[in-house]
């Protein structure tokens, strides 16, 4: 008897710990969000104990402590799952988390509503350890919904300007058209296996798991901005940029990712859903890599750098390797969310400013902030070493030898080279070159909760890759032999990208800008998706009712079918068929002298 | 036939020939139709008593009442032509568009 179920539900009731205390004299201190930062940093350590034992031992935990109520023959309670997936992802969360909220305790220093703003992260942070640590579907649910909602609520926090209310609808709207999907798959497994238990699910054999696989599927697309649904991750963009960073980066848009990693005993043979997971993986990340090109604000760059490599974790799941989809989101987490604080702490130090083209030269200026940037963006690119490479490279090396399509490989290729390509376009416009912003700021990086935060993911991005992919379970064996060639086409393709954008860069950088070729038109217009399904669609819908409503009963069937058309038909008929000239006189005339002849030869026939 | 026959019916072929043969005005068609519904109306009558045809006896009646509405259309034509050119000359039905 061990302390491994105590040790994570005390990590996770500290969490709750400031919500329940928000309604006492706590709440109105000043001190607030430094409790809430305390909060999060000691249920990380104290969720680094069952993490060890895990990783020691390889104990997994179910945890089933309450029957909420029992409908006929389904049971429902409540259930944490602590196995390979939740044990790691927990404190990669929460260390993200820990730094996120130092970060926004300087970025958020001024507005007056910190406190709650401290409070809807921590409720978007509970809500998310809800979802990865269920066992069933309907506590899945419930921590899906919340994630979904926390969004809402933090993306719209200046909900006095216009853009942001209508990004935050968007997100939610297009998480409802994913939801859709996740209630199919959950009727369908109270249907067939009368069940929402993870373990009973995965035990009982059926031939066909396609339709509540697709399901899934269609939840991820919502929730992982997948093409599709994607719009809504750019415009996300919205909100303060720790929300950017926690929600749209490590954290909830990885949750539709997570969901198919849950169920990859079912996908693991299903050859349709998996090549169905690998093509949309492939189009999204090549689609989101070229949008991402074209753009000014950075930190829609960055979103569009998430948007593609959540791609790559669904071609991930598409060639059948879940493991290493799992190791890309917790390696993800830390460069991404460190690039989004650097790009922060950027907009902060320019008043404001978050246009690429009015930064440059802050390379002397704000030298920390610089290097994470850079190193952020080599480990995103999958520099050897870092981070990302660990991830990164294995997935680019598995799906080069594996059986699998063709075509979407080449994509995801090509969109690896893209990302570089935008990296060294974030550094080049932001960082290098002479400085393009007003003189009169006040430029200052010195503050200890900025400088803080960042190191830790600093350290992180550089060694957590190392640290966790050698202190996990193997599970499926990687490919260890391969041409060489397969084996230096990432790095290769990485390097071409970087070299590309670097000669681009330098050689226009004193040209005209002449009007926008159709390419660049595709790139900076999101590749025209949103013009056309934010308008189309619902002008499509709403002429279609207006016509059977108004048009089809009203002026159709009472005034149109007999009334009209009858007179209608009458006058065009007439003036069809007359062929008459109006000449009356010589008609009677002639039809006198007709009857008079016809008189006259009828009686002196004889 | 006897005399009474031979006068009506020379009756009807003097407006047939009245209705056929006219001018300028259109009205004067339109009377010589009046007299040949009157002169049909009253070779009927004289007929249906003379050979004591009772069951015919509402044949008149019909006729008056089918002489009526053709009346009423014919004059409405007029008017409707009189309303756009002033005057009811034939001279002027050259324009066939409704």
């Amino acid at each position: 008897m061990n302390m491994f179920s105590s040790c994570m539900i005390t990590a996770l009731v500290i969490l709750t710990l400031p919500i329940i205390t928000s309604s006492t004299k706590l709440y109105k201190n000043k001190l607030y969000p430094y409790y809430v930062k305390t909060a999060t940093s000691y249920a990380f350590m104290i969720s680094m104990i069952p993490t060890m034992m895990f990783i020691y031992s390889g104990q997994e935990t179910i945890i089933s402590n309450w029957h909420w109520m029992t409908i006929q023959t389904m049971k429902l309670s409540m259930s944490f799952k602590l196995d390979y997936f939740s044990m790691i992802f927990v404190p990669v969360a929460l260390f993200v988390t820990w730094s996120i909220m130092e970060f926004s305790m300087w970025y958020m220093h001024s507005d007056p509503y910190i406190n709650r703003f401290f409070k809807y992260l921590l409720l978007f942070l509970i809500t998310m350890m809800v979802l990865v640590t269920a066992n069933n579907m309907f506590q899945l649910f419930i921590g899906w919904e919340g994630v979904g909602i926390m969004s809402f609520l933090l993306i719209g926090w200046w909900y006095g300007r216009t853009d942001a209310n209508t990004a935050a609808l968007q997100a939610v709207l297009y998480n409802r058209i994913g939801d859709v999907g996740f209630i199919m798959a959950m009727a369908w497994f109270l249907l067939n296996l009368n069940t929402w238990d993870l373990q009973q699910i995965f035990i009982t054999t059926n031939d066909n798991f396609n339709l509540p696989l697709l399901g899934l599927l269609l939840a991820a697309t919502g929730k992982s901005a997948q093409f599709g649904l994607h719009p809504w991750l750019p415009s996300a963009m919205e909100g303060p940029t720790p929300v950017s960073a926690l929600l749209h980066s490590s954290t909830m848009v990885v949750a539709g990712v997570f969901l198919l990693i849950r169920f990859h005993p079912l996908m693991e043979h299903n050859q349709t859903i998996q090549t169905l997971t690998l093509c949309l993986g492939a189009i999204t990340t090549l689609l989101t890599a070229i949008c991402a090109l074209t753009q000014n604000d950075i930190k829609k760059i960055v979103a569009f750098s998430t948007s593609s490599q959540l791609g790559l974790m669904m071609v991930t799941i598409g060639i059948n390797q879940p493991y290493l989809a799992f190791l890309h989101i917790c390696t993800h987490a830390f460069f991404k969310a460190m690039l989004f604080m650097c790009s922060g702490s950027i907009i902060h130090s320019l008043n404001d400013e978050q246009d690429i083209r009015k930064m440059g030269g802050l390379f002397k200026v704000l030298p920390f902030t610089t290097t994470s940037l850079i190193i952020g963006s080599l480990a995103l690119t999958g520099m050897p070493f870092l981070t990302g490479f660990y991830s990164k490279d294995l997935i680019i090396e598995s799906a080069n030898t594996s059986n699998t399509n063709a075509w979407a490989l080449l994509i995801t290729l090509v969109a690896t080279s893209l990302t570089a390509a935008y990296s060294t376009r974030i550094m080049f416009f932001a960082l290098l070159g002479q400085p393009r912003f007003s003189p009169m700021i006040l430029i200052n990086e010195n503050n200890p909760l900025l400088i803080n935060s960042i190191k830790r993911l600093l350290i992180g991005s550089v060694f957590a890759g190392y640290i966790i992919s050698h202190s996990i379970t193997p599970t499926t064996i990687p490919q260890m032999t391969m041409p060489h060639y397969l084996k230096m086409t990432a790095l290769a393709v990485t390097i071409l990208g970087f070299i590309l954008a670097l000669e681009l860069n330098l050689t226009t950088q004193g040209l005209k800008f002449n009007y926008p070729s159709n390419y660049f038109k595709f790139s900076s217009l999101l590749g025209y998706y949103p013009t056309i399904m934010h308008r189309l669609t619902p002008k499509t819908s709403l002429t279609i009712s207006q016509k059977s409503a108004s048009m089809l009963l009203d002026s159709i069937w009472l005034e149109n079918i007999l009334p009209k058309s009858i007179s209608y038909f009458q006058m065009k008929s007439s003036t069809l068929v007359s062929n008459q000239k109006g000449l009356i006189k010589l008609y009677f005339l002639s039809f006198m002298l007709t009857m008079i002849l016809s008189l006259l030869i009828l009686n002196y026939h004889g | 036939m006897s005399m009474v026959y031979i006068n009506i019916f020379l009756a009807f072929i003097l407006s047939l020939m009245g209705m056929l043969v006219y001018r300028s005005h259109l009205m004067s068609s339109l009377l010589c139709l009046e007299g040949m519904m009157l002169s049909l109306f009253v070779m009927m009558s004289v007929t249906i008593l003379n050979n004591h045809l009772t069951l015919a006896s509402m044949m008149p009646i019909v006729l008056l009442v089918f002489a009526a509405c053709e009346a009423a259309l014919g004059l409405s034509l007029l008017v409707m032509v009189s309303n756009t050119y002033g005057t009811d000359y034939v001279q002027n039905l050259n324009l066939l568009q409704c």
